[in-house]
């Protein structure tokens, strides 16, 4: 039993789980307290010692599912099934099997372990055999650095606890049957049983072989695939990836909620303060027993987000404004604005309505033509016009565009000023370094006053702007 | 002491708190192993509720610490009553005087003083926090640590020291080991991610919203002057609302709140105006009530469709006169 429960702590190493060997140890424990009397209470009892974060959960759900009940029960199963198919009830079946057991110990040849255990209903020895059959497998295939394929492993297992061999004892059983002395219903209902068996044993090959392919990194797979898709340029996304990002962007904005208020908080402590230090020790009679130290106040940046949402950066915008509203409460105000040629703001969009739909609703072209050729100098004219008073000492502000103005004025002094009244510009450009300036790109006109410009083209370089947003 | 997981159920179910398998399995564990329990969920579950019906059934103090971000040690552990060690000094000037009389140099008085400086470092003048206090405790205690995850780093570490040994140095006192450990129940709103030291020291729970019977039966345990049919009525509400999309779900104590409300306005059955009314009692944002109005009106025109209720027919205020 140790063993099982070891190996199924490296099977949730494997799945993603931080399984020390202390909590292997500390589940040893548990269980020799709670005892093993239910499956239910082994499964809380490793849930309890084994699974450290609320995110773990599910998965742990469904690898001790598959784990501690698949094969058992598919052994089980098996064996009961063979039982009703060959005598009307239990008893009957058992006096078989009793008469099956006589027979063998009379034998003078014995059988293979396997063999014997399939004749005996021995359920716990055919699957510790059959586990560390399929073990051995297992190691071997990694070592030869074969992917995983169900029938080939099933052919590898068979000849690995010999099943030719097994095989041909079963068969030899059946036949010696007839010089046993026993009536003929009997012996043709032991043949039928052992042969019964053997069909039994391929189809349990068959099943742990799938359940191999079950078990091999479902979500290793999910993880991969999100690390490529954090990779891929927005532009590239499918419907699918679309969906999938969002959930990503989601949980990246969670994480960097917790990474920013851990930083913050260290950040508290300054030096001494000397008139909270004597406010609080009047108590004492102004002797410092308690020493307060200087707090450094926590402040909020402001951001000022512009996005252009023409057809050729929807895609980012969309994630952008996602991104920036799912990190709502670290900051004090967050103001955003949609342009292609003329701008709107959209704050209030987001207040009122959930983030998604906020996003699709700005999108839509209530607020702004969205059908436009974009046009940055009028859209940066106009906000220079309305809205410039958002912009103060604590604002960031962020653009997102391409800066491609369709050979239209650039009126870069707008963001001059811009530059001049805030905390600082961000530049987000979703085309690669390389195409910037050419064409109808005037990049090169509105890069000289912005602080920070960067390439923008997929969620990994998202998450590293907006984290360095936060941070300062 | 527990005497086997159904034990425990037993002893709480006599406390009132119905509780599923995993919460027994687990608090059984805790006591038979000496290990702290760290309580995760969302808010309103019964996570505090769980240290108290722990003590209850335990017939044990519970003593409670409340973390908070800039938590230390001093609020925690210990603090030395300053004021009542500068107040005794000044009112035995004169006795002081009196000890020191005789004395020629000064080296001779700090001499004399140092030989008594144990009376104001002692006993006397120690203000015990909640862990001190637990250490101290004659009987076995349940120590709640609520919120551990408001609290900083540094505190979680010297909690980590406490929770392994459960022995306190106080330099001018010696150290201070605990006669009893007690049960430890640690609760957390995971608003941030705990040192991996402290969870691994700790058995987990992870409490989650009840299913529809579970909370059923809670209603009927905590509110029986309530309507069975009207019991299950909000619970069924209750559980489709938790599907939607919330800031806040309402948990297992918003649905206690607003059975008990509907107890005491007497209501026979849930119309929509009842809800509407009473709605204010599940839901702590202006956003969800909105949100939620709509399922609400679904369901009370479903219920509408589904059975005519014989109204008034058998006097229902009898029955709730009865209990």
């Amino acid at each position: 039993m140790d063993e099982r429960i070891l190996e199924f702590g490296a099977l949730l190493r494997q799945h993603g789980l931080r399984i020390s060997p202390a909590e292997s140890l500390d589940a040893l424990a548990a269980l020799g307290q709670a005892g093993l009397g239910s499956r239910q209470v082994v499964k809380d009892v490793l849930r309890a010692t084994m699974v450290k974060r609320s995110v773990d959960l599910p998965a742990f759900d469904e690898l001790f599912d598959l784990y501690f009940s698949a094969l058992g029960q598919a052994i089980r199963e098996a064996s009961e099934a063979t039982g009703k198919s060959l005598s009307a009830s239990a008893e009957d079946y058992q006096k078989l099997l009793e008469q099956l057991e006589a027979m063998l110990r009379g034998r003078e040849q014995k059988l293979s372990e396997i063999a014997e255990a399939l004749l005996r209903n021995d359920d716990g020895t055919l699957e510790k055999r059959l586990r560390e059959a399929a073990e051995r497998v297992r190691t071997g295939q990694q070592q030869g650095n074969r992917s995983f394929q169900e029938g080939q492993f099933a052919h590898a297992l068979s000849q690995e606890i010999g099943l030719g061999e097994i095989t041909r004892q079963l068969e030899e059983l059946a036949d010696q049957m007839e010089g046993q002395g026993l009536d003929p219903e009997t012996e043709r209902r032991l043949r039928e049983l052992v042969k019964q068996r053997l069909a039994d044993l391929a189809e349990l090959l068959k099943r742990v072989a799938r359940l191999e392919g079950d078990r091999g990194d479902p979500r290793r797979r999910d993880a991969t695939k999100l690390a490529a898709l954090a990779e891929k340029s927005f532009y590239y996304l499918s419907e699918e990836d679309i969906r999938r990002m969002q959930e990503a962007v989601t949980r990246l904005a969670q994480r960097l909620r917790h990474v920013v208020a851990i930083k913050r908080a260290r950040a508290k402590r300054g030096s001494f303060d000397l008139q909270r230090t004597l406010r609080k020790n009047l108590q004492f009679g102004g002797v410092p027993f308690d020493v307060q130290l200087e707090r450094r106040k926590k402040h909020r940046p402001q951001i000022v987000v512009l996005c252009d949402v023409s057809d050729s950066v929807r895609n980012v915008s969309r994630f952008m404004l996602q991104f920036v509203y799912s990190l709502q409460d670290l900051y004090s105000k967050v103001r955003s604005f949609i342009f292609v040629s003329d701008i709107g703001e959209v704050t209030r969009l987001f207040d009122d309505n959930e983030i998604n739909q906020a996003i699709d609703l700005s999108l839509r072209g209530d607020v702004i033509n969205v059908f436009a050729h974009s046009d940055f100098g009028r859209a940066f004219k106009t906000f220079h016009r309305d809205s410039l008073s958002a912009v103060n000492g604590r604002t960031t502000v962020i653009i997102l565009g391409d800066a491609r103005n369709n050979y239209n004025l650039a009126h870069e002094w707008v963001l001059r000023d811009v530059q001049r009244r805030a905390k600082q510009v961000i530049w987000l450009n979703p085309e690669s370094r390389a195409t910037w300036g050419f064409g109808d790109s005037e990049m090169d006109r509105y890069m000289p006053f912005c602080d920070v410009v960067e390439e923008c083209r997929n969620l990994n370089q998202l998450y590293r702007v907006v984290d360095r947003m936060v941070l300062d | 002491m527990f005497e086997s997981i159904d034990d425990v159920s037993r002893r709480f179910a006599e406390q009132k708190y119905i509780c599923n398998r995993n919460i027994a399995t687990v608090v059984y564990l805790a006591a038979r192993m000496g290990k702290p329990i760290l309580v995760e969920g969302p808010a309103g579950v019964g996570k505090t509720e769980l240290a108290k019906v722990l003590s209850g059934a335990l017939g044990e103090e519970l003593i409670r610490l409340q973390c908070y971000e800039g938590l230390d040690e001093a609020k925690a552990l210990y603090e030395w009553e300053y004021g009542k060690q500068l107040l005794y000094t000044q009112i035995l000037k004169d006795k002081i005087g009196e000890v020191l009389a005789g004395t020629g140099t000064l080296a001779e008085a700090v001499d004399r003083i140092s030989k008594q400086d144990g009376i104001f470092f002692s006993e006397k003048f120690i203000l015990p926090r909640p862990l001190l206090r637990a250490i101290r405790s004659e009987r076995q205690a349940v120590l709640l640590i609520d919120e551990i995850d408001k609290s900083d780093n540094e505190f979680e570490a010297f909690l980590l020291e406490i929770l392994s040994d459960f022995q306190v140095s106080v330099p001018e006192l010696g150290t201070i080991s605990a006669r009893h450990i007690p049960i430890v129940i640690l609760t957390s709103n995971n608003s941030r991610e705990l040192s991996d030291a402290l969870k691994r020291r700790c058995l987990h729970l992870f409490i989650d919203f009840p299913s529809a019977s579970h909370e059923l039966e809670i209603i009927k345990l905590k509110v029986p002057e309530l309507r069975e049919a009207l019991a299950e009525d909000v619970v069924a509400i209750v559980q489709s609302v938790r599907k939607l999309d919330l800031k806040k779900s309402p948990s297992i104590s918003e649905t206690l709140d607003w059975a008990r409300a509907l107890a005491i306005l007497n209501v026979e059955s849930l119309g929509e105006e009842t809800v509407t009314d009473t709605l204010a009692t599940i839901f702590k944002h202006e956003g969800d009530i909105r949100k939620a109005q709509g399922e609400m009106r679904d369901f009370v025109a479903r219920q509408k469709a589904k059975a005519p209720r014989p109204e008034g027919g058998a006097n229902p205020d009898d029955k709730d006169v009865l209990h």
